[in-house]
């Protein structure tokens, strides 16, 4: 199936179930205040945007958000492929860390939180680490087990014309990890982006993480849908930014 | 005058061991060859009965676990470009285009852009591949790949080639064509060949001497020396009454060790060993 025609069809899909889910809601079927119907949703978009939300513009939450997440997933990114190329270059560093790496990567990061508040306040920093430490930990893994991947002929080859060491590297091994690269990037990613809720609960007063949380508090269910919304669609249309630089960087991807 | 040759193996025994599985192989045993300088010698042989295995040795993938392997009077240092190597399998990298695939040793040893590049342009020509000097790897047959991964081992200028079934996956024609280019290019650079191939007539019309095999573990059972005078034209050459003798000949070696039972792993623990350790159904 060609790309056009799957995105026509996904297209159409989300359009059918918002329509079905804006007649549940005119209808009744479905309660307004438990599941507020598309058209209310846009109509607090509007509202939020003109007047923002508990003091702070829409586009602000949205900014702080964007950049407690961006700031904290490249710092995950400089620091985590480095540690998870060594760790898959040198077996001796892999098998001091590994223990570790897999000790706090599957920790739900919720569970840090009265530490981190504990050990950094409740600042900006306390939230960023958070995003970093659950991005970081899976970027590392990943790395280390693409560089595993590297076939031996390959390896050979590059020897054979004169590659070694730091060489051998930068010119082969590198390059060969890219796709797979691109692929722990963007589920890093999307840990880090699902951190941010947890992230922006620490004593926060703006963010979308935030406006959700507080909204429901308040039952404002537009809100939060709204706040649902957004999340989502940043998330996804962040995603799609990184495909778009894996084909760009990595145009062999998936044909050889 | 009789000088030593340019390749030495010596009684070379090389085992592969897998200790997980607790098995080891035992590729090659008591294999002794030699090759002299400017020579081209063919290796001849059933399939997984070590050819490969020789080859990563004299290339410096592997080390022997026995015996003696020389190039030149010195054991056999790290990989380098100084010996052009051919692999069995494509191992062009996906992320450089054909041009920047052939250049690459030269590129990483700094060498100025105006030594390469015509000496690039010049292999391009030489393997058919002009006008695709920018397409990617994925884009190419697996012929034109072959041809790619040729030129990438020519650009050094080596004078030692290790070549295995480098024209395997080439029809017919290619592989004649491929086969002469060969001939000419040693020709005129007088390299020392070692060349693996399971096809005897691509032998015979290529090499000064055959090595035939035997299945693994491998040593070598027969050398047949090639009387055909160069140069070589094919059609002449298997015209040759002697040509059909030799292939012949040649055929029944190599079924032979074919049908002989191929040695395939020492376990070094009886499998007794395994099954006391395995639960009980009953
Ligand atoms: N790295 C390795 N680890 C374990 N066993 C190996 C390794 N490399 C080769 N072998 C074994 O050594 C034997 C010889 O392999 P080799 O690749 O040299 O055969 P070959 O003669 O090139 O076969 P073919 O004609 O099929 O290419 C085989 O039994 C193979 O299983
Ligand atoms: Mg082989």
């Amino acid at each position: 199936m060609n790309a056009s025609r799957r995105f026509l069809i996904g297209l159409a899909a989300v359009a059918g179930v918002t329509l079905a889910w804006e007649i549940a809601g005119r209808t009744h079927l479905v309660e307004p205040l438990l599941l507020p119907p598309p058209s209310e949703i846009v109509t607090t978009a509007i509202d939020l945007a003109r007047d923002g939300y508990r003091g702070t513009a829409l586009w602000q939450h949205l900014a702080l958000s964007l950049a407690r997440a961006l700031g904290a997933f490249a710092a995950a990114t400089l620091v985590g492929v480095p540690l998870g190329l060594a760790m898959g270059a040198a077996p001796g560093f892999g098998a001091v860390l590994d223990p570790f790496v897999q000790f706090l990567r599957p920790l739900p990061k919720l569970a840090l939180i009265p530490l981190v508040i504990l050990w950094f306040g409740i600042g900006e920093t306390s939230k960023v680490l958070l995003i970093f430490i659950s991005a970081a930990l899976s970027i590392i893994v990943g790395t280390a087990a693409a560089v595993s991947t590297v076939q031996r002929q390959r390896i050979r080859a590059g020897r054979a014309l004169g590659a070694h060491g730091l060489a051998l590297f930068r010119y082969v091994i590198l390059p060969h990890i890219l796709p797979e690269l691109f692929v722990t990037l963007r589920l890093s990613f999307g840990i880090g982006w699902t951190t941010l809720i947890a992230a922006e609960m620490i004593a926060s007063d703006a963010g979308i993480g935030w406006m959700v949380v507080n909204a429901g508090s308040y039952l404002r269910t537009d809100v939060v849908m709204l706040g649902i919304v957004i999340l989502g669609g940043t998330g996804y249309a962040l995603d799609l930014a990184l495909v778009g630089l894996q084909r760009w960087a990595a145009p062999w991807s998936g044909r050889a | 005058m009789t000088t030593s040759p340019l390749i030495v193996l010596e009684n070379v025994e090389k085992r592969f061991e897998d200790r997980r599985a607790r098995r080891e192989t035992i590729a090659l045993d008591g294999l002794s060859l030699g090759v002299g300088e400017g020579e081209f010698v063919c290796l001849l042989g059933p399939s997984g009965c070590g050819k490969s295995t020789v080859l990563d040795l004299l290339a410096g993938f592997e080390h022997p676990t026995r015996g003696r392997v020389t190039i030149d009077g010195k054991p056999v240092g790290r990989p380098s470009p100084d010996r052009g190597i051919v692999f069995q399998e494509a191992t062009l990298f996906p992320w450089l285009s054909v041009i920047d695939n052939i250049t690459f040793a030269s590129r990483l040893a700094g060498r100025p852009a105006s030594e390469y590049r015509p000496r690039a342009q010049e292999l391009i020509e030489m393997m058919g591949l002009r006008g695709f000097e920018h397409y990617a790897v994925y884009e190419l047959s697996g012929g034109m790949r072959q041809r790619a991964a040729i030129a990438r081992a020519w650009i050094s200028q080596p004078l030692l080639l290790l070549m295995d079934e480098p024209f395997g996956a080439l029809d017919a024609q290619t592989r004649l064509a491929m086969q002469e280019l060969l001939l000419a290019a040693r020709e005129q650079r007088r390299s020392t060949v070692l060349f693996v191939t399971h096809d005897i007539e691509e032998a015979l019309f290529l090499s000064d001497r055959i090595a035939v095999m035997s299945g693994r573990p491998g040593r070598i059972v027969e050398e047949i020396i090639v009387p055909y005078p160069r140069p070589r034209a094919y059609q002449e050459i298997v015209a040759m009454p002697s040509f059909g003798e030799l292939k012949r000949s040649i055929l029944a070696t190599l079924r032979e060790q074919a049908a002989r039972p191929q040695h395939a792993t020492t376990g070094s623990l009886p499998h007794g060993d395994d099954l006391r350790s395995y639960p009980r159904s009953h």
